[in-house]
């Protein structure tokens, strides 16, 4: 139990990143797998988060004086969240508009059925 | 030469980084003054670029320049490591930058053609920075402009095989990026730092299983783009379906810089060199295998693009050597490949163009029609070959040395395979040769000659490939610099922490 609760963000992120990886593989439909690559990015990102998680943190200000820097969670991982963030909704907003384009050329979004270019 | 170092003593190498990234985001602006001009917005980038990197080399084959952004002392902020494997990629992305840009002026005529600049300024601005900097985070939002970009450039003309390769490669693209960007997380986890310099000299310390795990995330992440064997599914169907001038672009520049990503993850990070011996044998597999599927194919586009997976496998095997003489031979067949491949593409674009088909059975007798083109196309076939006069001779030639150095019946086997990836590469682009000139074709079907702006990145391509082919010894000199920067971590480390 006390593995559990103290690698309770690691175990969701990590869940998250599979059930992502998972339903990339197995979905047919090219929506859900535009969402578990949604979903594959946000558990990426809660991890990221979590490798500089302290349990209880404040955030890394020093608004007054007084105030311990241990108790203060690393500002560097949500930094690179952020970024990861923006580009994700980039690479969503793109897939997206490409499953548009692409429903107007074939009128499905099963992926079994698109496959003119193969080997 | 003095006149050089004066020069250079005052630039800057992020230049090279903000200038088209600058200018593609003004494209949009400069639209509403004259949508004419647009267009040549990307040659002047990249001329400029190709000039700040040349006048860049001599200073940095002294030393490496390391630019710290913001004054941030390193490992602090991020910095930008400016060494000869970083010179030597970011003149080569401005030479083919600005070449392929001028072929672009009149190729480029259909769709919206202001994004397509756009995209490509980016495109090439996320190759140079990636090969460029020296933290790793900035590495994976640098690869990210670049996979970005190219996944919207692939699906340019808007029909149906664009759009499916677009998707296709979008999906395998962003799931690779999410295994670099855990790999990245785990390390940062470990060493509390981002900084590749920094990594490298504490991971010396670390213990093997929890580096391990890291390292097979981002070389799975980086190998999608650079389209290592088991990861290189996208890549056929992006490169045929983009615009000619885009193919020549992810062939020759975007799977080149995810290699660079990779040698440089795999040699400066890690400094593994218990499992090259794997990367030895995975080069070899993805050499046959890209040969033997071009072996088969009807489609001219197709077909390059499979060449250009086997002249990936043969690039992992040189630098998996893990010596001197093979990085630099690794090295050194990038550069032909970037070169060959890209003038294969450009000649290929207007010679699909003039004949509205990508079979290789249409180019029959194009050889009396569109005499230039049919002759940069045949340079550029002979050059990957790799017959004498052309580049393609002296880079392969060094790489069966480097192996054939190994001691070992192993890597003798290996290099017997290597050549037997030739022979194939031979037989298959000698058929298309053939076709050109020997075939005669139906009818007097009218084929104009590619455009002037056409001709004259042809021209230039092929004229490099011949002068570096016949005087291989005018970039020995920094292929050898570029690999001992790669080889040698020790001192990477200590020009930048100091």
């Amino acid at each position: 139990m006390d593995f559990l609760s103290n690698n309770i963000y690691y175990i969701g992120a990590f869940g998250l990143i599979f059930i992502g990886l998972f339903i990339i593989l197995v979905k047919h439909n090219l929506i859900k797998v535009i969402i578990g690559i949604s979903i594959l990015e946000t558990g990426v990102n809660l991890f990221l988060i979590a490798v500089g998680y302290i349990s209880k943190g404040t955030a890394p200000i020093f608004s007054r004086p007084g105030l311990n820097a241990k108790n203060m969670v690393d500002p560097v991982p949500q930094a690179l969240v952020l970024t990861a963030i923006v580009i994700g909704v980039a690479v969503l907003a793109l897939a997206l508009s490409l499953a548009i384009r692409l429903y107007k050329h074939y009128g499905t979004l099963d992926l079994r059925k698109i496959k003119e270019q193969r080997w | 030469m003095n006149e050089l170092g004066l020069l250079s003593n005052g630039v800057n190498p992020v230049l090279l980084i903000v200038v088209p990234l600058a200018l593609a985001f003004a494209v949009p602006l400069i639209g509403f003054i004259s949508k004419k001009i647009i267009k040549y917005i990307p040659v002047l980038a990249f001329l400029f670029n190709l000039i700040i990197a040349i006048l860049l080399i001599p200073k940095v084959l002294h030393q490496p320049i390391i630019v710290k952004i913001g004054g941030f002392q390193p490992p602090f902020g991020i910095n930008l490591y400016v060494g000869t494997v970083g010179i030597l990629f970011s003149t080569l992305i401005a030479l083919a930058g600005f070449l392929v840009s001028i072929y672009a002026l009149n190729y480029i005529k259909e769709g919206p053609k202001e994004k397509y600049h756009i995209l490509y300024l980016l495109l090439l601005t996320g190759a140079t920075g990636v090969v460029l900097t020296g933290d790793i985070f900035n590495l994976f939002v640098f690869f990210e402009i670049l996979c970005i970009s190219s996944y919207a450039l692939v699906a340019y003309f808007g029909n149906r095989a664009g759009i499916e390769s677009s998707i296709k490669y979008l999906i395998q693209g962003s799931v690779g990026s999410s295994l670099l960007l855990i790999g990245i997380g785990l390390l940062y986890g470990q060493f509390g730092t981002l900084n590749m310099a920094d990594i490298a000299n504490q991971i010396q310390s670390a213990s093997s299983p929890s580096i391990f795990v890291p390292m097979v995330l981002m070389i799975t992440g980086l190998g999608v783009e650079a389209a290592i064997f088991p990861l290189n599914a996208w890549l056929p169907d992006a490169h045929s379906s983009a615009p000619s001038s885009i193919s020549a672009i992810l062939s020759g520049i975007a799977i080149e810089v995810g290699l660079y990503a990779v040698i440089r993850v795999l040699f400066t990070i890690f400094g593994a060199s218990n499992f090259l011996m794997f990367f030895v044998f995975l080069g070899v597999l993805t050499l046959l295998i890209g040969e033997m599927s071009a072996f088969s194919q009807k489609n001219i586009k197709r077909m390059l693009a499979y060449s250009s997976i086997g002249q990936i496998g043969l690039i992992v095997f040189a630098v998996s050597l893990n010596t001197q003489y093979g990085v630099s031979a690794g090295l050194f067949q990038m550069i032909s490949h970037t070169l060959g491949k890209g003038l294969l593409f450009l000649a290929a674009g207007y010679m699909i163009y003039r004949t509205a088909s990508m079979d290789i059975s249409s180019f029959e007798g194009i050889g009396k029609k569109m005499p230039y083109t049919s002759l940069a196309f045949t340079i550029g076939t002979f050059s990957l070959i790799g017959l004498p006069p052309f580049i393609g001779f002296p880079s392969k030639f060094m790489i069966i040395k480097a192996a054939l150095a190994k001691e070992g019946i192993l890597f003798t086997v290996l290099v017997g395979l290597v050549l037997l990836g030739t022979v194939i590469e031979g037989a298959y682009f000698f058929r298309v040769v053939q076709v050109i000139y020997f075939k005669k074709g139906n009818g007097n079907q009218e084929r104009k000659e590619a455009p002037i702006t056409g001709l004259i990145p042809m021209f230039i391509f092929a004229l490099l490939i011949i002068f570096i082919g016949i005087y291989p010894n005018f970039i020995i000199k920094i292929l050898n610099s570029a690999a001992s920067e790669l080889l040698n971590k020790i001192d990477y480390i200590r020009s930048v922490l100091g």
